[in-house]
């Protein structure tokens, strides 16, 4: 009878333990597969990791910022895929290609950007803490506002436009990109 | 009139070439960096001063507003007096921008601004040539060809190097080749939809310096030329002048700032820290530009494009940053080298080219940044901390940790204030 005692008191003291210890446990799980993940990724940063031939790097490299993406950052970026700048309204890309644009271009640029790594995961833990939604700060000085529809992130820019996660977590040597279905766009000047 | 002054010397000193004080970045190797990082501080802090006054000035704006003089003149007394104070106040006693003033700006009596006021001509004679700024002593030491003038800080013995403006309007350094009056850009905007022969009056045409080529190629539609400041698209169809890029100036100065380029919602937190008010210069942020106004008239004296409405690649990099001022935290990524030495300003280190001035690429993004005992701003809700520091720093519910600009910062939930630099990174 005191043994069982003694068993069930030290089995609840381990419950308790193992209570307190969850988050970091959590935490050293997911970090250690961000090590994997980094270690896999070795040297190849953001700037080699995307699509070479995509729309999404032509343009980059016309702003100037391959260097940026090749750069140490960290950063996370939302990097729309080519059908996305397909959706744009027609003449958009064109206006983007002259060279009096860059400033526009530059601007859309770094507003897909956000500083440090961002995982969808932790996307998710902010929206679950914010009622709901998540502002995220990006590199262009704007904000984006992150939501659940169903199980996928769902990000609003400033001009009120939607762009889907489709495919979260690349992870890369300086940074992650998550693609997205839409450009997102800063809103007016 | 200090402003009036200035104006009438502005144009060389808006491209003032930043060769100064780029030791602090040259240094080379990473086994340098305790000592480098130990030489920007003191740079940082001389920087710091120069930054405020050298924000510069465009166009040609003496001449174009003579009705200026007299106001100013009226009220020069007053306000150097009020000038002197609050610099004292500051303890901004290091400020010496040179200024290459063609033919003006010589026994004025001018001694209140703590500007060095170098006229082109004396330079000639160099090596003998003193300058008294306050109490301080400058020596031209010797000028070269493409205008860089080297200065000897007598008493710290000290050299600095500043570049000269070419042409009356200051063209960029390695882009006059030829003696080119720049523009003023209202002047320059009437030529969209001119013929291209209309723009050659005012300035000589030539193909696009070496360093613009592959930014603006010529394509079946449209084909670059350059003058006077400016690059011109030319529409191949009809050899209308298309549209223009300044690379020099902008449109607004020396008019009014209207208070719809102003936006009264949103200020870069940075935006005090970088640009400070004087009782002479008033700065307004507005929609990705600071206007830098006259605060008795309210005209526009400069307008500097900040990076959040995208100011990059091709531009010429404003004269104020000529000084290495990258952030510690990445000053062991970028350093100068011969080809290229790197600037920061709000929202990014660019990567300048030494020959042309002009920005060539970005080398990093850079936010608002962190303070520590700030509330933690908008947007970082999301844990945002880099793979490999995850293990060692993540969120409990005591405290959180954020990246930002090369830091990790701890955070209380509960107030929502930024509580430490944990951890550099890069």
């Amino acid at each position: 009878m005191t043994r069982s005692a003694l068993k069930l008191a030290l089995a609840t003291g381990l419950i308790a333990l193992a209570g307190c210890d969850r988050n970091e446990q959590a935490a050293n799980d997911s970090a250690a597969q961000g090590a994997e993940a980094v270690k896999e990724a070795g040297d190849k940063t953001i700037a080699a990791g995307i699509d070479q031939d995509s729309r999404f790097l032509s343009l980059a490299k016309a702003a100037g910022l391959d260097a940026t993406l090749a750069g140490p950052g960290p950063y996370t970026v939302f990097v729309a895929d080519d059908a996305a700048f397909a959706k744009l309204p027609a003449g958009t890309l064109d206006t983007w290609a002259k060279p009096e644009a860059r400033p526009e271009l530059t601007r859309t640029l770094s507003y897909q950007i956000l500083p440090g790594t961002v995982l969808a995961e932790d996307i998710g833990k902010a929206i679950d803490n914010g009622d709901g939604k998540a502002t995220l700060a990006t590199m262009g000085g704007g904000t984006l506002t992150a939501a659940r529809e169903g199980d996928k992130i769902v990000l609003t820019d400033a001009a009120g436009g939607k762009a889907t996660i489709t495919k979260a977590d690349e992870v890369l040597a300086n940074g992650v990109v998550h693609h997205v279905d839409t450009v997102l766009m800063p809103g007016s000047a | 009139m200090r402003m009036w002054m200035l104006a009438a010397g502005a144009a060389a000193l808006a491209l003032t070439s930043p060769t100064m004080a780029e030791r602090g970045g040259q240094g080379g190797g990473k086994g340098q960096n305790a000592q480098k990082a130990e030489r920007g501080q003191v740079k940082a802090a001389r920087g710091g001063d120069r930054q405020v006054k050298a924000q510069r000035r465009g166009g040609d704006r003496a001449r174009t507003q003579p009705q200026r003089f007299t106001q100013r003149e009226e009220r020069g007394k007053d306000r150097a007096q009020t000038k002197r104070a609050f610099q004292e106040e500051r303890g901004r006693d290091r400020v010496r921008a040179v200024q290459a003033d063609d033919n003006r700006g010589r026994g004025r009596g001018n001694d209140d601004v703590r500007v060095l006021r170098a006229d082109r001509d004396s330079f000639r004679g160099h090596d003998s040539r003193r300058f008294a700024d306050g109490d301080k002593v400058f020596r031209v030491r010797d000028i070269d060809r493409r205008g860089a003038v080297r200065f000897r800080d007598v008493d710290r013995d000290d050299l600095f190097v500043r570049r000269l403006g070419f042409g009356a309007g200051g063209c960029p350094p390695g882009l006059a080749k030829k003696p080119v009056a720049c523009m003023p850009p209202g002047q320059a905007a009437k030529y969209v939809g001119s013929p291209l022969a209309a723009a050659a009056r005012f300035a000589a045409l030539d193909s696009l310096p070496n360093a613009f080529r592959p930014l603006y190629l010529d394509n079946d539609d449209f084909y670059y030329r350059y003058g006077g400041g400016y690059v011109y698209r030319v529409d191949r169809d009809n050899d209308l002048i298309d549209s223009l890029i300044p690379l020099v100036g902008a449109a607004l100065i020396g008019q009014p700032l209207s208070s719809s380029f102003i936006n009264p919602y949103y200020t870069p937190s940075y935006f005090n820290a970088f640009y400070p008010n004087s009782p002479y210069d008033c700065h307004r942020y507005g929609y990705g530009y600071v206007y830098e106004t006259d605060c008795a008239t309210g005209l526009v004296e400069d307008v500097i494009p900040t990076f959040d409405y995208g100011y990059g690649v091709g531009q010429i990099m404003p004269a104020s940053y000529g000084y290495y001022n990258v952030p510690y935290a990445y000053r062991g990524s970028f350093f100068d080298n011969d080809d290229y030495y790197y600037r920061y300003a709000p929202g990014a280190i660019y990567r300048v080219d030494r020959d042309t001035s002009l920005i060539s690429s970005v080398a990093a993004l850079l936010t608002g940044g962190l303070t520590v005992g700030q509330p933690l701003p908008m947007g970082y809700s999301a844990y945002n901390v880099p793979y490999a520091y995850r293990t060692s720093y993540y969120d409990t519910p005591d405290m959180w940790y954020r990246y930002n600009n090369g830091y990790i910062y701890s955070v209380d939930p509960t107030t929502q204030l930024v509580t430490a630099i944990v951890r550099a990174l890069v």
